[in-house]
């Protein structure tokens, strides 16, 4: 792209959709279309009110601190961040603050890229804190709405260590599954449970950072994609023009109607949040057997499972990359195999005719109706010669478009021939009645082999096992 | 038909025997309300239609008592003494109030208050100034101001009041009755309006220990609602007083109680310091050994100041939920910002801007160090001296402010003057280190009540109880009405 | 040492959404200054800076966590039965730019 040299840092925020309450209110933790469905007093920062802890919000950070090699603190606590929105009912919301008094501090992960080789992405920290409210806009009017009010929320903040969009990327993409394996968030980025900040310089070369600019609410990971490129081309045409200066330390919105990113706030107006420790929640302790029990239930993670389907499986790795994209195609995949399809076969099936569906038709894989169950009763009756595989694809085409048990398309009717003697009696009058045509063959005009076919599955409609046909022509023909 | 001066425990007696009816308390406590706030503006809101509860085994069943208008009340105006909330009818209950509600407890008036507990003066309330009921051109203290004066007044037995600096202990000692602040977490906080949430206490004013220990039996406990609370089932304050206290062993702090520190004292001055001279050699003669040690003046010094730092940082931050917007009247603007600066700046008194001025100043990234940080430094440094002290001794007995009620003035109420000594604000200490702690009647000067008051270290409050019970029987001050000489 | 000055305490409260009267800044100046005073005592306590902040009033540290139970949510009577301007079930403000 250019000479100089991009470095990017990433924060990454996370809902925790996956608890069943909020994380200092008992409310319900849950998306709902009626607004303030799921709010009580204390989302809504009414005078009185204080914030308790969810167990269970602490346990899934205390997970995700350990999968990022992160330092738990013995002791944890929270503090207030403190500035005016009208999406922050209490005007501060609770959060983590320094750094190294967060849930997780410090550490690492590696991420690998499609060529098979690997980065390592350095985390600052990971710190729990909760959720704002939701504002709608109208022509002149904001409503707002807190059913997200206090909802769990993971920020995960990386060092200064990406140098290209497509790792930053890869390293989001990754996050989101963890998220997903470890059944802590949908990370659904068009829930908006998924949000990133994006901070870019660039330099001469890879020793020295130049001007840190941020980018606010990134909400997609193609707007992070574009969001860098852009910012990096803006960074890198005024440098080239001489006017490296007017890249200020500064925080840029990402606007997707423009595909560009405008100035938000300069440094000079960035606000002090007056972080202070939150009296309402005394300091407590995470004992070492909590930790310990909290990771010894870490589920396998999506990297481990690419690495089981490859070795134990025998997948290819483009495959096994492909099964592990989300959680639950991995799952699918896995009952797949529990129920004794051949790995190679599921896998097969997955990534070629399920994903397709699913992209076809904008479907997740648990809302489509075909089963693990289901794929493999079309799939026992294809290895048993009972079906064609033509046959199989056609049944798996209306099992989804019908929903359908797949037993309603497997009949005597229409069942493949694949009894040898039935066969062969058919095989014996089309080479009785065609004696031109064997002697053709006969005299070495291969091609006529397939006239032969092409009678045996006319006189059968199609439902002879070509592969037995063939085998039984060339048994007879030959003779 | 005067019943509003006696104690629970009396008209329990006569609730149970059928001498008298929770009606006719109320009744009568309701008439008293009218006249008290007449006379000296103590209620935010009278509940004229406050229904009579049954009389059970409860010793608080069927009694009216008075609400700091701090407390979320459900369905009853909740103020906090602040135009900010003049409208504000919460749908919850603070669950101190809950718990006395739920035994048949009978809530008839709301007091005022400074506004929001930050100021100690009564004058802050939007309602207006509170006045002394022993003499009306003084003040209350505050900022428990309306409770103190009415259960002064005798329009009921006890009215719950909070305290974040001696927002209990010291409008008690103005009004001559008993305040009492429990250990912090004792009673929950959740339902009291924040103002410095690591200070906020709920507790109780009476005219009687006995009384006070009975009703903060029955609002404390542990409640998952507030994550400060804690268990104290094991702790029955009204069942541990016994009134022993031989062998129990007390110290004041000469810094504070000696004459000889003060420059130039005041007639005032001297009368009240002689007076708790008097009363200590009173309890040494009942047998309690009563010692005289040092605290270091520099900590001493910064007690006014380490409470202003922490109280106001944490009050700004507390009362940046006041907007106007969910709740509270509408500013006026065109945008966000300009809607809620209109509120809170009509909202707020003159006193409240300040503090949230100056909280917000000693929290900046800059300053935080030198202000924030420090005076909560200085806040473990006092309250270690204060444990060390527990080490020896029961509790700490101290004189309560300079004297008695001050004069109403316009001018220079609750500015921090530099002459601020220990002594009127010795009392912080209490709340820095979550004491349990209680003033009660010592004496009058120039026929105004004067208090003293006895602090011990934390969950100790049983103990404290039933030394400040026994020292209260030492003195003809318990159970007394106010009454004015003119 | 940056003290406060009239223009910041200005500053300040319109940061926290307040206006003040110059009566009422002057009072804020006058009062902090006896805070910065006391402030300059405070750090002449040897080795203050070691000492631990406290930020609340009792160092016991066993604290329960909530068990991740979700209660009825109060009703949106209740919740906006104090709020002025509220359009069907939320609560409306002016259109919030940027």
């Amino acid at each position: 792209m250019s000479k100089y040299y991009p470095t990017i840092g990433l924060e990454m925020h996370c809902e925790g959709s996956e608890t069943k309450s909020k994380v200092f209110s008992p409310a319900k933790n849950e998306y709902s279309a009626i607004p303030n469905e799921n709010v009580v007093a204390i989302d809504m920062g009414f005078p009185g009110i204080l914030p308790v802890v969810n167990k269970e919000a602490v346990r899934m950070s205390i997970m995700m601190s350990s999968i990022l090699h992160c330092r738990i603190p013995e002791y944890m606590y929270f503090e207030r961040k403190n500035y005016y929105y009208p999406d922050l009912p209490k005007g501060y919301q609770i959060t983590q603050n320094p750094p190294e008094e967060c849930v997780g501090n410090g550490g690492y992960i590696d991420i690998e890229r499609d060529d098979g080789t690997t980065f390592r992405v350095d985390i600052d920290n990971l710190h729990l804190e909760e959720d704002a409210a939701r504002s709608t806009h109208f022509l002149n009017t904001t409503t707002i709405n807190y059913n997200r009010a206090g909802a769990p929320l993971f920020e995960l903040v990386t060092k200064p260590c990406l140098h290209s969009a497509n790792d930053a990327v890869l390293f989001l993409e990754y996050m989101r599954s963890i998220y997903q394996y470890c059944g802590i968030s949908e990370a659904d980025a068009k829930k908006g449970q998924i949000r990133c900040d994006v901070n870019i310089s660039i330099s001469d070369d890879e020793n020295t950072l130049g001007t840190k600019v941020e980018m606010k609410n990134v909400n997609s990971f193609y707007a992070v994609r574009d969001a860098i490129n852009f910012e990096i081309q803006r960074q890198c045409d005024l440098k080239d023009a001489g006017r490296y200066d007017e890249v200020v330390q500064e925080t840029r919105r990402w606007d997707e109607e423009s595909v560009s990113t405008i100035t938000m706030r300069s440094k000079e107006d960035a606000l002090d949040y007056k972080y202070f420790v939150e009296p309402n929640i005394p300091k407590f302790k995470i004992s070492p057997e909590w930790v310990k029990e909290i990771q010894a239930s870490i589920p396998e993670l999506p990297y481990e499972r690419k690495e089981k389907y490859i070795n134990k499986f025998g997948l290819t790795p483009l495959n096994a990359k492909k099964l592990i994209k989300t959680k639950e195609i991995s799952d699918y995949f896995e009952e797949c195999i529990k129920l004794g399809i051949d790995p190679k076969e599921a896998g097969n099936w997955i990534n070629e005719n399920i994903i397709a569906y699913m992209n076809k038709n904008e479907l997740e894989i648990t809302e489509i109706y075909l089963t693990p169950k289901m794929l493999k009763f079309i799939l026992d009756n294809f290895n048993s010669g009972k079906i064609s595989s033509k046959q199989a694809k056609e049944i798996f085409n209306k099992v989804l478009d019908e929903k359908k048990e797949p037993s309603n398309f497997i009949s005597k009717e229409n069942a493949q021939i694949s009894d040898a003697n039935e066969l062969g009696k058919i095989i014996d009058d089309i080479i009785n009645s065609n004696p031109t045509q064997v002697e053709q063959y006969r005299n070495g005009k291969d091609r006529v082999f397939d006239f032969f076919v092409g009678q045996v599955m006319k006189s059968t409609r199609g439902k002879a096992n070509p592969v037995i046909t063939k085998e039984l022509l060339q048994k007879k023909l030959n003779k | 038909m005067k019943y509003m001066n006696l104690s629970i425990e009396e008209l329990h007696k006569l609730l149970k025997k059928g001498e008298v009816t929770s009606k006719d308390l109320i009744k009568e406590s309701l008439e008293l309300s009218h006249e008290v706030q007449e006379k000296y503006n103590a209620f935010v809101t009278i509940l004229d239609d406050a229904k009579e509860t049954e009389v059970t085994d409860n010793l608080l069943s069927g009694i009216p008592f008075g609400v700091k208008d701090n407390y979320s009340t459900k369905g009853v105006l909740s103020t906090g003494s602040s135009n900010t909330l003049k409208n504000y009818v919460p749908f919850f209950d603070a669950t101190g109030y809950e718990k006395l509600k739920n035994v048949g407890a009978v809530m008839v008036n709301k007091t005022v208050m400074d506004e929001f507990g930050m100021g100690g003066t009564g004058t802050t309330g939007h309602t207006g100034t509170v006045r002394n009921p022993w003499d009306r051109t003084r003040m209350c203290a505050g900022s428990s101001s309306g409770s103190a004066c009415a259960v002064a007044a005798g329009v009921y037995p006890y009215a719950t009041g909070s305290d974040t600096g001696d927002s209990i202990r010291k409008p008690a000692a103005y009004c001559g009755i008993v305040g009492y602040k429990p250990t912090y977490g004792m009673i929950s906080r959740y339902g009291l309006f924040a103002f410095a949430s690591s200070l906020d206490h709920l507790g109780v004013l009476t005219r009687n220990v006995k009384d006070a220990a009975i009703v903060v039996d029955n609002m404390k406990g542990i409640d998952e609602k507030d994550m400060t609370s804690w268990d104290s089932s094991n702790i029955h304050l009204a069942d541990s007083l016994d009134g022993n206290i031989k062998g129990k062993k007390l110290c004041y702090i000469k810094e504070i109680c000696n004459l000889e520190n003060y420059k130039n004292p005041s007639e005032e001055l001297t009368k009240h310091l002689n007076n708790f001279k008097d009363k200590i050699d009173l309890i040494r003669k009942s047998g309690v050994q009563v010692d005289e040690v040092s605290v270091d003046n520099t900590l001493l010094k910064a007690i006014a100041s380490t409470y202003v730092i922490i109280s106001c940082a944490e009050a700004t931050s507390n009362m940046s939920n006041l907007t106007g917007l969910s709740f509270g009247p509408r500013g006026k603007g065109s945008n966000f910002k300009e809607m809620v600066k209109d509120y809170r700046t009509k909202g707020f008194s003159t006193l409240i801007k300040r503090r949230f001025v100056i909280g917000s100043y000693v929290l900046q990234r800059e300053n935080q160090e030198r202000y924030f940080k420090n005076a909560q430094r200085v806040r473990r440094l006092l309250v270690d001296e204060w444990k060390k002290i527990f080490r020896e001794y029961d509790a700490v007995i101290l004189p309560v402010g300079t004297g008695p009620a001050k004069k109403l003035q316009t001018d220079s109420l609750d500015i921090l003057t530099e002459g601020t000594e220990a002594l009127e604000e010795h009392l912080q200490v209490g709340n820095f280190g979550g004491f349990p702690s209680i003033t009660i009647p010592d004496g009058f000067i120039d026929g105004l009540p004067v208090g003293l008051n006895i602090t011990g270290n934390c969950k100790t409050d049983a103990n404290v109880l039933n030394i400040a019970y026994g020292i209260e029987s030492l003195m003809n001050y318990k159970n007394q009405i106010a009454k004015e000489e003119k | 040492m940056g003290k406060f000055t009239k223009e910041m305490v200005d500053d300040y409260a319109d940061k926290l959404l307040i206006g003040l009267t110059p009566e009422e800044n002057k009072l804020v100046l006058d009062e902090f200054d006896v805070i910065d005073k006391n402030c300059d005592i405070v750090n002449s306590i040897p080795n203050i800076s070691s000492v631990e902040p406290m930020t609340q009033c009792l160092d016991d540290f066993e604290y329960e966590l909530r068990e991740d139970v979700a209660i009825k949510s109060d009703s949106i009577e209740d919740l906006l039965s104090n709020c002025e301007e509220k359009e069907n079930r939320e609560v409306k403000l002016p259109k919030v730019v940027g």
